[in-house]
Formats: structure tokens, sequence, C-alpha cells
């Protein structure tokens, strides 16, 4: 489509700074899965031999178990009221004028400018003042809080590619405004708030800082990777983290295929240029 | 009648609030009560290292008269954002190729690779990195092999910068990607068609076009680096002073979290005064 | 438009029925095996160090793990009361634990004290106005840590070594004011080097001023093991055995001696928390962990290794495991670890006495700056 544009330096210094980059981003997640095959409790270049002794240590620990559990289940959790409240105040501020509209917004992006360490510690607080504290409930609800403003992002990004004559339109032909909801808004919407809740719950899953702090006697992955990383320092570390990644990156195709098939079927009603 | 129309409008109402509402109601409670604890626990005070209600302003005068508060205020705010730049000119050439050369089924398949990192461990990739930097490790071995010092590059800003980008690269690159791909074609394609040169098409239409996720891309790279402290104490090996650093290390005079607060307080104030100034300017209208 | 309410409603109950599922602590799901919780540093709750107690008494140890004191009051302060049981703690944050109140007096006639060696039966860290209110659980010496390639064992009987020129920028230390103006205080000399007047104080802060170009970073626990096994750092004052054995078991050529300036102590103890529900079981946990069986999986701790108060200890170790009762010197018969705190090598770490804790914080912050 852009053949005949063309650029202001060679395609090969682009595609140049592109596998740079890529290098760097994937250079830490390769030697990670490298040393997590290490014999060698630490990481150097002379490795002695391969072995799966650290796969099997993390798998035979039960509290590593736990914490996968706790983890999972706060992710999830986290994935999805982050990505209803998310959703619903996206839609909030796509369909209606309101009094505090900015506000709202306001207040969503504040929570990223937060120092973690102490908003940690502010959490704690207040959670065990109202007697939430020390739960995988208080890590849902903290997560929730920090997750919300990137599925807010996403999704508000999404609705505003839509058309607002659309919704109108359905209304004026009888349809209430929730089933103008549901056949208009909704399916435009739906790969948005699938990313918006595969990127929640990765948000979820990293998230080190403040499950230390509110979760009490709940372990979870990143609290026991920081453990480690702080403490006794082993592969088991990069055997984490290479599990992590391939879970990670499973979850990008499963994305990518749900806005692949989007893309496709808007394209198809788009009347090329 | 008017009952009816009162009727119809309580369920606007009550349609309206079941969108608006809950947000601002969860962010009001878990947010904001945690918020407004962290305000009043920097007029706290600590006695026998115990955090006490309070309403002093000891906190205040002590962080607002430490005489290397500003250095490190600075220190920490020229850093993250000389990697907020750097970030960014890096990102851009991958960006341009992923926006301009790539198709845009491929872009999508990039893109997700780019994002994937992001949301792998980060301490994992930050200790990671260590392999490369430290003593014996990759890029030292290699530098010996072509004749340079072959000395650990841990503890220094190279190390500080990979782990800056380590935490930034895959944001900024979305944002700029997604910028530059809605860059407008067809005023492209006419100005070339008008004899425009590359460079000039480059410069006066794809960059001031794509400017506002240009500048956002820079504000995130800039927000992410200005928190971190990961890197920081891995990487920097806590030889650069930064808020965050400072922030721990006043902790540690005593359970002194009413220092701590206050130092998240002002790291705040200069986050979201620099995010309001970039938001202005990335949105100016053009012309000016 | 009904049916998506009701999904939505439907999606709404029964995450709150799963958060409270959650929520609910494990105490009421699991009635007869009894919970004990405990705030510790890393590998105290390993399986083979609490696996027997945890059978024997039918109960279930459930630990937080920590990596810093300040956290772990943070923590213990910011949580309900009751939270946890038993608290393992450096002595230093036993004194504050107790000043702020956070612990439970303990009573003496509870604990075999007759069996601790003599120095240990009455430590000054756990005894506030005549009360008991921890039991020593282990313990190590802090001087400097070396690797041999780059500095030898009789080069590091002087603290002094770290000023030499093949060692600039290759000293590491741990981020931590205590064992750092310490071990300054013992180079300049002072016979009790945490109670220094205002010139002492002065004197120690100038001497670390110099050692500051040497100086190639500030490390955590974690990051001082690597940076001492990848040879990143070639010397580190004020670590001790809990490091550099821990890597020489991984084969790194690293050692720490005490120089002769002397060294200082580390000690770590177990309390209970104020509040605690389950005291019958916290006393119980802790003879066990100072009973000989406890005391042996202390003093081999995979997570770092220590050595230990009592005499049953040191005994069963020699008898299970003689290496490594040799090789931390903590043999029965003849000389041992002991002769050096007896000989007067050794001072505690201790909160500063004529300063504030705060005022010695605050010139760490200020020396890491310069």
């Amino acid at each position: 489509m852009n053949t005949h544009l063309k650029h202001a330096l060679p395609a090969w210094t682009w595609f140049a700074g592109l596998t740079l980059v890529f290098v760097i981003l994937y250079a830490p997640i390769l030697s990670a899965l490298v040393f997590s095959f290490s014999v060698d409790r630490f990481p150097s270049l002379d490795i002695t031999r391969f072995s799966t002794k650290w796969y099997a240590q993390v798998f035979a620990d039960a509290r590593m178990l736990e914490a996968l559990k706790n983890s999972l289940a706060i992710a999830l959790s986290t994935a999805l009221v982050a990505t209803t409240l998310g959703f619903a105040a996206a839609y909030a501020d796509f369909r209606f004028r309101f009094f505090g509209q900015r506000m709202v917004l306001a207040l969503a992006l504040l929570t990223p400018t937060v120092p973690i360490a102490v908003l940690s510690l502010a959490m704690l607080a207040f959670f065990s003042r109202i007697g939430l504290s020390g739960t995988v409930g208080s890590i849902i609800v903290a997560h929730v809080v920090v997750a919300t403003p990137f599925a807010m992002a996403i999704c508000r990004l999404r609705l505003e590619q839509l058309p607002r004559e659309f919704e109108t339109a359905a209304q004026n032909l009888g349809a209430t405004p929730g089933q103008a909801l549901r056949l208009i808004v909704l399916p435009h919407a739906a790969p948005a708030i699938g990313a918006a809740a595969l990127i929640a719950f990765a948000v979820s899953l990293d998230e080190y800082a403040i499950a230390w702090f509110v979760g009490g006697l709940e372990q979870t992955v990143p609290v026991t990777v920081l453990n480690t990383l702080q403490g006794q320092v082993d592969p088991t570390i990069h055997v984490i983290g290479t599990l992590a990644f391939a879970a990670t990156l499973s979850m990008v195709f499963a994305a990518q295929m749900l806005l692949l098939r989007s893309t496709k079927s808007h394209k198809n009603k788009e009347v090329s240029p | 009648m008017s009952v009816l129309s009162a009727k119809v409008r309580l369920r606007r109402r009550a349609w309206f609030a079941l969108w608006a509402a809950p947000l601002p109601i969860w962010f009001a409670l878990f947010f904001m009560g945690p918020m407004l604890l962290l305000i009043a626990m920097s007029f706290w005070s600590v006695q026998n290292y115990r955090l006490t209600p309070d309403f002093s302003l000891s906190a205040w005068s002590y962080v607002l008269s430490l005489d290397f508060l500003w250095s490190t205020f600075w220190r920490s705010y020229g850093l993250s954002l000389i990697s907020a730049a750097l970030v960014s000119l890096l990102a851009f050439p991958a960006s341009y190729a992923m926006a301009f050369l790539i198709t845009p089924a491929r872009r999508l398949t990039f893109l997700g690779l780019a994002l994937a990192p992001f949301f792998t461990s980060y301490l994992v990739r930050i200790y990671s990195l260590q392999v490369f930097l430290g003593e014996g490790g990759v890029l030292p071995q290699l530098f010996h092999s072509v004749g340079l010092s072959g000395a650990s590059l841990l503890n220094s800003y190279t190390a500080l910068f990979l782990g800056h980008a380590t935490l930034t690269l895959p944001v900024v690159l979305v944002l700029q990607t997604l910028a530059l791909g809605n860059v407008d074609r067809t005023e492209m394609s006419a100005a070339v068609n008008l004899g425009a040169r590359p460079q000039h098409v480059l410069r006066h239409i794809i960059l001031p076009a794509a400017r506002p996720g240009l500048s956002l891309g820079v504000l995130f790279a800039f927000l992410l680096s200005y928190a971190e402290f990961v890197s920081a104490t891995y990487l920097g090996g806590g030889v650069f002073q930064t808020l965050p650093i400072l922030l721990t290390d006043l902790i540690r005079g005593g359970q002194q979290w009413p220092r701590a607060a206050v130092v998240s307080l002002l790291m705040m104030a200069a986050l979201m005064l620099t995010s309001l100034v970039t938001v202005a300017w990335a949105y100016r209208q053009k012309g000016n | 438009m009904s049916n998506f309410q009701y999904s939505r409603r439907a999606l709404l109950k029964s995450g709150l029925a799963a958060g409270a599922v959650l929520a609910t602590p494990a105490i009421v799901r699991a009635q007869e095996v009894r919970e004990l919780t405990m705030l510790t540093w890393a590998g105290h709750a390993d399986p083979e160090v609490v696996g027997p107690f945890e059978r024997a008494h039918n109960v279930r140890i459930r630990a937080k793990e920590y990596v810093g004191g300040d956290q772990m009051l943070a923590q213990f302060a910011q949580s309900p009361v009751g939270t946890y049981d038993v608290i393992l703690a450096d002595a230093e944050y036993v004194s504050q634990l107790y000043q702020a109140d956070y612990i439970e007096q303990l009573d003496l006639a509870d604990y075999p004290f007759d069996d601790f060696f003599p120095e240990f039966q009455k430590f000054e860290g756990h005894w506030y106005d005549d009360g008991l209110y921890a039991v020593f659980l282990h313990f190590g010496f802090l001087g400097l840590s070396h690797n041999l390639d780059a500095l030898s064992r009789s080069e590091a009987r002087n603290y002094r070594a770290m000023w030499q020129e093949n060692l600039r920028s290759k000293v590491g230390q741990f981020d931590w004011h205590l064992p750092n103006f310490g071990t300054m205080s013992l180079i300049e000399g002072n016979p009790a080097p945490f109670d220094l007047n205002a010139a002492a104080w002065q004197q120690v802060q100038d001497t670390a001023l110099t050692l500051r170009p040497q100086v190639r970073g500030f490390y955590d626990y974690g990051g001082t093991l690597s940076a001492l096994r990848s040879g990143e750092v070639a010397a580190m004052p004020g670590i001790g055995d809990w490091i550099t054995g821990v890597l020489q078991r991984d084969g790194a050529n690293v050692a720490t001696t005490i120089p002769e300036q002397g060294g200082l102590q580390w000690t770590e103890s177990l309390s209970i928390g104020k509040g605690s529900r389950n005291q019958d079981l916290a006393r119980e946990f802790i003879r066990y962990m100072i009973s000989p069986r406890g005391q042996v999986a202390t003093a081999t701790l995979k997570a770092y290794p220590a050595m230990v108060p009592t005499r049953a200890g040191w005994a069963m170790l020699n008898e299970i495991n003689p290496n490594e009762a040799a090789r931390q010197n903590m043999s029965l018969s003849g000389a041992n670890a002991l002769d050096e705190i007896r000989a007067g090598r050794i001072q505690l770490r201790r909160l500063p006495v004529q300063q504030s804790l705060e005022s010695w914080n605050d010139a760490w912050v200020r020396y890491k700056n310069a």
C-alpha cells in the first residue's frame, strides 16, 4: 500500500532499528531461558552443564504451587473486575456528557503516578482499618485499582472509532439503550475488551510490591520471585521467568487472533481509498 | 404523563449511573482511601518506632530541609528525562518500520511481540540483564574481544538506561507505532507527488502529525523510569541516588514512613505537572 | 437487555461468592490442623526445618518472608493484631519491636537457658526491665568478606586492605549503616564501636569517606551474593559466613576473615507477636527451634548457615554433621568460635548508643551520595 512512498532513509536502516529493539527486548528473556537450564546456581557464561533440576525444584515446591494458584485466582479476578469497571467508565465517557467527566479520567490516570513503595503501605494501612488486609481478596481489590486505567484506556480508544450515529440510529429504529449497546457497541468493542482483560491479567500477574504488603501470609508468584531475588538468589527466578513468558506469549497470540479477526471484518466494510 | 416521564427519566438516570458510577465508586473506596491516608501519614509522627496519627509538620520540614533533596530530585528528574528521550530515539526507527514498511497484519504480530516482554516478570528480566553486563558477562567479553576494556558495565548509567529501556520500550513502541500509523497517507502522497523530498515529508508532515503519540511515548517512558526502583538497585548498584532510592533509605531511619510519604507526594506533584505540560504541548493546535 | 443484565448480575454474584471463599481464613476451612504464622527471614520455614514440628503438633506453619527489618516492622505494625504469632528478627529490630510494644514478654522458665553458653544466657538485646522478650536462635560473625583471588587471607587480616590500589572500585558495601559504620568504628579502634561520643562519631564518618572512592556499589542480601560470586566486587566489610559460607558451597573462592581490628556479631532471635492467639503453640515452636534438632536445622540452614547458642545443639551437630561443625568452628573440644568472643575480638552489632538511629541513617545516605 505504501510502495510509492519514498522514505527519508533506506529501508534497511529502519529494519536495523527494528532488529536492535527486538534484540534488547528479547535478550534478557533468552538469557533467562538458557540459564533456567544451567546447573549452576549463579549465572556465568561457562555453564558447567545443563539440567532440569531447577524446574524440578520449582514444581516440587508446595508453596510455589500455592503461590501459582493465588496468582492465577488474583489475576483472573482482577482481569474480570478491571475490565468491567474500565469498559463501563469508557462507555460512560463515550456515551454521556456529565458533570465531573474529566475528574473521573484524572482520578484513573492519577494511579500510575503514585510511588508504589508508599502506596503499598498506605493500602495495607487502609485495608487493615476496614478489615480487608492479608487476604487474596485484598490483593485483588488493590490490583483492580492498578489495572483498571489500562483497561479503560484501551476500551476508550476503541470506542472512539465507533461512529456515534450508529447507536442513535439503532435507538431511533426502536431499540432500547440496552439493545443498542448489545447489538452495536459490544460487538464493536469486543476485541478491545478482550485485549483489556489480557492486559489487566498480565499487570496483576507481574505485580509484587503491593502484593507483598497487602497480601499478608498469602504468597503470589512475583512475591516469591522478589524474595528469591533479594534473598537466596537461585535460577528458580529464571525458571519462573521462562514459564511466565511461555504463558504470556500464548496469551499474546490468543489476543492477536481476536484482534486480527476483527480487523479483517472491519476492513471488509471499508471502501479502499 | 408527568409520572411517565419521571419514570423514563429515572430509568435513564439509572442506565447512566450503571455505567458512570462503578469506577468512581471503586476508586473512591480503594484508591482515594489509601491516598488520603498517605497524605495524612505525611503529617503523622513516629514514636518509639511506631507510626502515630498526629498533626505534625516535622516530616515535611525534615525532608524539605535535607541539603541533598533537590540535587536528588533533579538527578532523578534528569536521569529519567534522558532515558525517556533516548528510549524514544531508540524506538523511533523500529516504530517507523512497523508503521510504514510492514503490512498491517504483520504489524499486529510485531506489536504483540513487542508487548509480550512487558508482561513477563520485570524482576526476572532485570536479573537476567546482570549476566549481560556484569563481570565476565556477555557484553564485557564482547568488548574485550574487540580490544576494549572488558570491565563490568554494571553500576553505570549504561546499565541503568538498559534497565529503563527494558521497562519502557514496549509502551513507547506501541504508542509511536499507533501514532505513525494514523498519519494521513493521502497528505504524504500528495506532498511526494508535488515533488517534496522524503526528508521534507518526514520533518514537515509525519513528525508534526504524529506529535501527540510521540510525546505521549516520551511521557510514559519518563513516568515509568522516574518511579523505577529495581533497575536502580540491581543494575545501577545503588550509586545513583534517585528519589525512589532516597524514599526507601529514609524509611530506614526508624520507621520514617511520614518522610517517605512526603517524598512520594513531591514525586507525584512533579509527575503530574510534567504530565499536564506534556499533554498540553502534545495536543496544542498545529501552526503555533 | 434482560439477558445481559441477568448475566451481569450472575457474574457479580459468583464473583462475590468466589471472593468470600478466598477471603475466609484457612483456619475455618481446616478445623483439625492448627496454623502458626511467622514473620521471618528467608529459609526458616523450609520443610526440612519446620517439618518435624509440624508433624509432631499437627500444625501448619505459614511464613511470610521479608528481606529488611523495616519492611518487617511496617508489615507487623499495619496488619491486624494477631496476624503474626512468631517473629524472627535481628537483635536491633527486637529492640525496636519491644519499644513499639509489638512483642509479648516471655517466661524465662519456658526455655532451657541453662543449656545456652554463658555469653548468650542473658543476652542484652533480649532483656528489658528484667523481662525477657526474645529467645536467641543463631548468630554469626561479620568481618571482611573477600575474594581469595584478589585478596589473600593474610592481607584481609587488616581492614586497611580495602584501601589498596588494586581494590579501587572493587569494594562492595551492604546497604545498611550499622555494619558499615560499625566496621569503620572498629578500624578507628573504638572499644565499644556503637557507643561513640560526638568526636569519635565524626571521625568514623570521615574515615568512611576516604573509602568511598574504592566503593563499587551498595547491595542488598541477594545483590551481595551475586556481586561477590561474579567477582563484581572483591571485598566487602561487615559481611560474614552467612554470605561466603553459602558461596563456598557453590564453589566460589571466597572467605570471611575477622581482621585484627575485630569483628561484629549479628544475632537473630525469636519473639512472640503481641496479641497472638496461638501463644501456646508459638512457645512450643520456639522450644523446638532451640532443641538440638531445631538447632542443627538452623546451623545448616540452606539459605544461610550460622552458629547456634546451645551446647546440646553443638553436640548434635558434631555428631550428625562433623564437617559442618568443623567448618563453622563449633568444636566442643579444643579451640572454637566462642574463643573469639571471649578474647574480646567480637563486638555486638547494635543500635547507636549516643546518637539517634536516624542520624546514623542520614550519615549513611549522605555517604552513599558522596
